[in-house]
């Protein structure tokens, strides 16, 4: 999706390609703005000196003044144009941005993923994205007024008195030096404050997720301790990051009030008749005032883009670890031709050849393994915790693929999963099953639920499937929560179901119930695959392999005969 | 419409106020720079356009031959004082109110976490672990506003407005009245009609944001269900929907926002203009000289700089009072479980346990019932454990036994009856003293992302690698560990889900195994393990369970050996 060698920089100059007319509509305006200024302060400058200088009554300059005033909405209707494109520019390659990033997300898949906190990514997705408002709203169009309008105002006051534009020119090329020196600092912070609040929030949603472990284990006071340090921590990062970026826009400031300054005591001393040299003596109170005017509106785009500086460089800092995210491989995709050949003539059947998965920090989890699984076919996968039962569904469920050897499934239709820890999120317990199903109508919910065994649990409830939930399930016991998550696989018609230990927390009745429903889903020819420890899903299935160390040690036909002994 | 809300924002934000009013010293000094820079900034254009045209005036004067003289040292000194001080207090000003925001919100940032721990957990559960953490983050930020974008800067440009009707009015009286009105009625629209129009908006903002990083956060940890389920789009689509959302509001906001930046600039030029009319009359009738004239619209078009800051914050102002006031509702929320006055101290070694007729009614507990528990109360249930016993808490899923668990360690209250540990009422035990004699492994053990060892050391901060080597070995993960390529100081991902869900577990009963309890309850301590694993753990377990009480609780008496006795639960209610 993204080519390795891409920069951050480089990213978001291409992103910009794809809102280029708001960008060009808000410098246009901008442009426009800036024109009016000039004549705005060139008809003070005229009106002032007509009154002092000519004697002229303040009554025959109405016309003047009329104009003056037009010319003054004029200026700020062109003003809230060109801020209004920037804040659509923003907007749009902020949408599309984040849609990019969710496809690539969903390609990695979680295991991929599983080194990151999904809070981070979570605030990836949400903070980063939206740190790049400031860069394309703000930054990008004011970059080229930055350019364009002191150009303009220079040439005006040439035209006027050439030493006075000397003296804005002479201070003008410092400027960008500095902000560039100020600027490659700050981009430096700015990562590492990213860094920081990524971290942060990490460090936050995790003690809040564990609160009780830290009420049981009488760690609350340590952990106030800490949250507190780590805000604080923050803040010394952030004040290293802010003292930079007050620096760059203090030093502009600084010379674009000197220059100012010596305009003015240039142009007071020339009016004087001080100087004798140049134009000095040329110069009038029309084009003294007009000058010292124009001055401050000399440094003014300048000064606006250092206090957006700070937009590019959060923009940057957040690029960076957007396109780190992007650059993460995808993992191969076996060519589009013979999967659906696979499909066409083999339905769902299930093969691994050789297959090896390994995780960094984990090393070699899985394989090599050779495994066919037929359609219709039930296989119990058993073994120590840790030997690979998981990592072995995660490869047939397509979310890891093998480092080394070969793996068959079908991926075009849906499979059906429960994980060990069940996901349930906060809603109703409708909202819950219909994440696997979002069109199944109460109907197909309530038959769910009855095949599950939670029937007897919602029918006791006054608000039955709308009964709302707490973040993983709270208000319901474990065994409860992982009915619900089986609910889901019986409301799903997926050809292949997995299961990862699905009745680890239920008593011998409700375990009864589950595998007789379970029954019902191989009669209808689905292909179950399930990682467990109970001898009642043993039972149940064709097969049964033993894994070790990620290895099958004893693969067992008829499995039921031959757990009895 | 305005007035009559005065008093519930005065009170959404007094508690805040209390929080500023401890840094008192350092915001009043802040608001003081701030006002510098401004003064500053009138005085550099002010003093500018008067020098330049007593120049223009002395210069053809002596150009005619009049005899006339300037001090052009002094004003000239006044020009690049300010010029340069400007600058350095404008520096100065921002780096040092920064650094007092940062520092306010660390305090509030801790302050809301302490907060949050004496909070049991049925209210915690009101809310999603993530939207506890932006309480944390983006709502304590918002408040950051409060001071740096909501006080300081009106209350400096109102002093501004009247520094500069005072000036001009030190020339000419009229003057300086007429030019603070227009000034005044700006001031009054950027502060009260910007709030007003961007309000709705910007109040809705902050919940939209928070349900758009809730739906990403959700999507993270869901991504295997609703790949495989097939269901990713849907989703997608409900998050799409809170960006549109979130992005329309942002739209308005962007507009009104700048809408409020286009009229300070034409406010304020327009009131220049209006000082420069009305000084030109009082100039043509002698009443003022020139150089004063020209002083005035200039040191006016310098309010520029005192009212540029308003629309910003303004337009805004509804996300930082959304956010004070759901920062708000968490201290206000009930529930939250506390030390006794005087407290008792429990007996060392094992403890007994006796639940006095107790019932829990979950639904009933005068909870703002967002959300509402599902599981079934606990009715007039009375039970004793005595010091030493080994009892099986048996029952069906939801038949209560987490709930005897729970109120044991005083995670929860009950509405009616007494929990006795040690013969003391729980109630007058301090909440360290109670938890550091019970161990308690809980159903979802949570695990930190920490390394392995930092979360074994949650049971036991002092323990040594040796010990922590101990208890891996008890729940035969030692040799496991030994392996890993970073031992011990292997990080463990969120939740443990670098560990396999069996390894886990096992680590979060390792964690426990440190501490040293008088009673101990474990949870379906082997779930998720196989047979021959289970059995291995629960002998090496033995000798360190003799000579504490243990409550095991369970669904099933199968994989559980040696205990004394078997209660059973079903529906809350003692069999």
């Amino acid at each position: 999706m993204v080519e390795s060698d891409l920069t951050p920089r480089g990213w978001l100059r291409h992103q910009a390609t794809h809102v280029r007319t708001l960008l060009m509509q808000g410098v246009g305006l901008g442009l426009v703005a800036g024109c009016l200024t000039i004549v705005q302060m060139g008809l003070l400058a005229w009106i002032v000196s007509r009154l002092t200088m000519n004697g002229v009554l303040v009554d025959e300059l109405l016309l003047p003044f009329m104009g003056l005033v037009l010319v003054i909405i004029l200026r700020a209707m062109a003003q809230w144009g060109q801020e209004s494109a920037g804040v659509e520019a923003g907007l749009r390659v902020r949408s599309r941005i984040r849609a990019e990033l969710l496809d690539h997300l969903a390609a990695l898949g979680p295991q991929r993923l599983s080194d990151q906190h999904s809070a981070g990514l979570g605030g990836q997705l949400v903070e980063q994205v939206e740190a790049l408002d400031g860069y394309f709203a703000r930054f990008l169009p004011q970059l080229r007024l930055a350019v364009l309008l002191p150009l303009l105002i220079l040439f005006v006051v040439l035209w006027l008195d050439w030493l006075a534009a000397l003296f804005l020119l002479l201070s003008a090329p410092l400027i960008p030096l500095f902000m560039a020196l100020v600027g490659m600092g700050a981009e430096r912070l700015n990562r590492e404050q990213f860094l920081a609040v990524t971290r942060l929030a990490g460090h936050f949603l995790d003690r809040v997720r564990g609160i009780t472990t830290l009420q049981l284990f009488n760690h609350t006071e340590r952990s106030v301790d800490e949250v507190f340090t780590a805000a604080d921590d923050y803040r010394q990062r952030s004040m290293r990051t802010l003292r930079i970026a007050f620096l760059s826009s203090a030093v502009l400031e600084f010379f674009a009030s000197v220059a100012i300054a010596v305009v003015a005591i240039y142009i007071g001393f020339g009016l004087l008749g001080y100087i004798s040299f140049g134009p000095a003596d040329e110069l009038t109170l029309f084009s003294g005032l007009f000058i010292l005017l124009m001055a401050p509106e000399f440094f003014q785009p300048l000064r606006t883009l250092s206090q957006h500086y700070h937009d590019r460089a959060a923009a940057l800092g957040a690029a960076d670890g957007l396109v780190k995210l992007l650059k993460r491989p995808l993992p191969a995709k076996p060519s589009s031709s013979e999967a659906t050949a696979t499909e066409k003539v083999r339905g769902s059947r299930i093969r691994l050849e050789g297959a090896v998965v390994s995780y960094p920090e984990r090393g070699r989890v899985l394989g090599p393994l050779d495994l066919v699984v037929e359609p219709g076919e039930c296989l119990a996968v058993v073994g120590p915790s840790g030997t690979g039962k998981s990592t072995l569904l995660h490869l047939l469920a397509g979310l890891v693929t093998p480092d080394e050897g070969r793996s068959e499934v079908s991926p075009a239709s849906p499979i059906a999963w429960m994980d060990q820890r069940p996901w349930l999120v906060k809603g109703s317990l409708a909202e819950n099953l219909r994440l696997a199903a979002p069109d199944a109508d109460d109907e197909r919910l309530r038959h769910a639920v009855r095949q599950a065994g939670l029937e007897a649990l919602i029918d006791t409830l006054p608000d039955g499937l709308e009964t709302p939930l707490g973040e993983r399930g709270l208000g319901l016991s474990g065994g409860q929560g992982q009915r619900l998550a089986l609910a889901r696989v019986f409301l799903s018609q997926a050809p292949l179901v997995l299961l990862d230990e699905p009745t680890v927390s239920l008593d011998a009745d409700t375990e009864a119930q589950v595998v007789e429903s379970l029954r019902h889903l191989i009669d209808e020819g689905r292909t179950l695959i399930v990682a467990t420890h109970h001898p009642a899903l043993f039972e149940m299935a064709d097969r049964v392999i033993r894994l070790h160390e990620g290895r099958v040690i004893d693969p067992q036909r008829r499995g039921r005969n031959e757990i009895e002994q | 419409m305005k007035s009559s809300n005065d008093a519930t924002l005065i009170a959404t934000f007094r508690p805040w106020m209390k929080v500023l009013g401890r840094r008192q010293r350092r915001l009043w000094l802040g608001s003081l720079l701030m006002l510098l820079t401004v003064i500053a900034a009138i005085g550099l254009l002010a003093l500018s356009g008067w020098f330049i045209t007593a120049t223009a005036i002395t210069g053809v004067m002596l150009a005619a031959g009049i005899q006339s003289t300037l001090d052009i040292y002094r004003p000239g000194a006044g020009i690049r004082f300010f010029a340069v001080g400007r600058s350095v207090v404008r520096y100065v000003e921002r780096t040092y109110n920064h650094d007092t925001v940062l520092r306010l919100l660390a305090d509030l940032r801790a302050g809301m976490f302490t907060a949050m721990t004496r909070l049991d957990e049925r209210v915690m559960g009101q809310l999603r672990a993530s939207e506890w953490l932006n309480r944390l983050t983006a709502d304590i930020d918002a408040l950051d506003s409060l001071y740096l974008r909501l006080l300081a800067p009106p209350l400096v440009a109102l002093l501004a407005i009247a520094g500069i009707g005072v000036l001009l009015g030190l020339f000419a009286p009229g003057i300086g009245i007429v030019v603070t009105i227009p000034l005044l009625g700006l001031w009054l629209w950027l502060v009260v009609g910007q709030a007003r129009l961007g309000l709705a908006a910007s109040r809705r903002r902050i919940a939209t944001l928070d349900r758009l990083r809730m739906r990403s956060v959700e999507q993270m940890q869901g991504l295997a269900e609703l790949r495989c389920y097939d269901t990713l789009a849907s989703h997608r689509r409900r998050l799409a929907d809170e960006e549109q959302a979130l992005y329309e509001d942002q739209r308005r906001l962007g507009r009104y926002q700048a809408l409020g930046n286009a009229l300070v600039g034409m406010g304020v030029t327009l009131s220049a203009v209006l000082a420069l009319w009305l000084g030109a009359r009082a100039f043509s009738a002698g009443e003022i000289r020139g150089p004063v004239m020209v002083m005035m619209p200039l040191a006016v078009l310098a309010m520029n700089e005192a009212l540029a800051s308003l629309p910003g914050g303004f337009t805004h102002f509804g996300s930082t009072l959304a956010a004070a006031e759901r920062l708000n509702g968490i201290a206000s929320l009930q529930g939250a479980i506390t030390d006794p006055q005087s407290a008792d101290t429990l007996p060392t070694g094992a403890l007994s346990l006796d639940l006095v007729d107790i019932s829990l009614d979950y639904s009933g507990s005068g909870l703002p019932t967002e959300v509402r528990s599902v599981t079934p109360a606990l009715d007039h249930v009375s039970l004793s454990i005595q010091a030493g016993e080994r009892v099986a808490l048996l029952g069906a899923s939801g038949a209560g036994k987490s709930s005897v668990a729970r109120l044991a360690a005083r995670l929860i209250e009950p509405e009616q009856g007494q929990v006795v540990i040690g013969g003391k009422d729980v109630g007058q035990v301090t909440l360290a003293d109670l938890r550091s004699r019970i161990g308690y492994l809980t159903q979802q053990a949570e695990l930190f992302h920490d390394t392995l060892a930092a979360n074994l050391r949650l049971g036991d901060a002092q323990a040594d690698d040796a010990r922590l080597w101990d208890v891996l070995g008890i729940v035969d993960l030692a040799a496991w560990a030994r392996e890993l390529p970073q031992g011990l100081d292997t990080w463990v991902g969120e939740s443990g889900r670098q560990l396999s869900g069996g390894q886990a577990r096992r680590v979060a009963l390792a964690r426990v195994l440190l501490s040293d309890p008088g009673l101990v309850i474990l949870d379906e301590p082997f779930s998720g393990l196989d047979a021959a694993t289970a059995s291995r753990i629960a002998e090496r377990l033995d000798p360190w369970l003799a000579g504490r009480t243990v409550i095991y609780l369970a669904h099933d008496d199968s994989v559980l050996s040696q205990v004394d006795r078997t209660i059973r639960l079903r529906e809350g209610r003692l069999v």
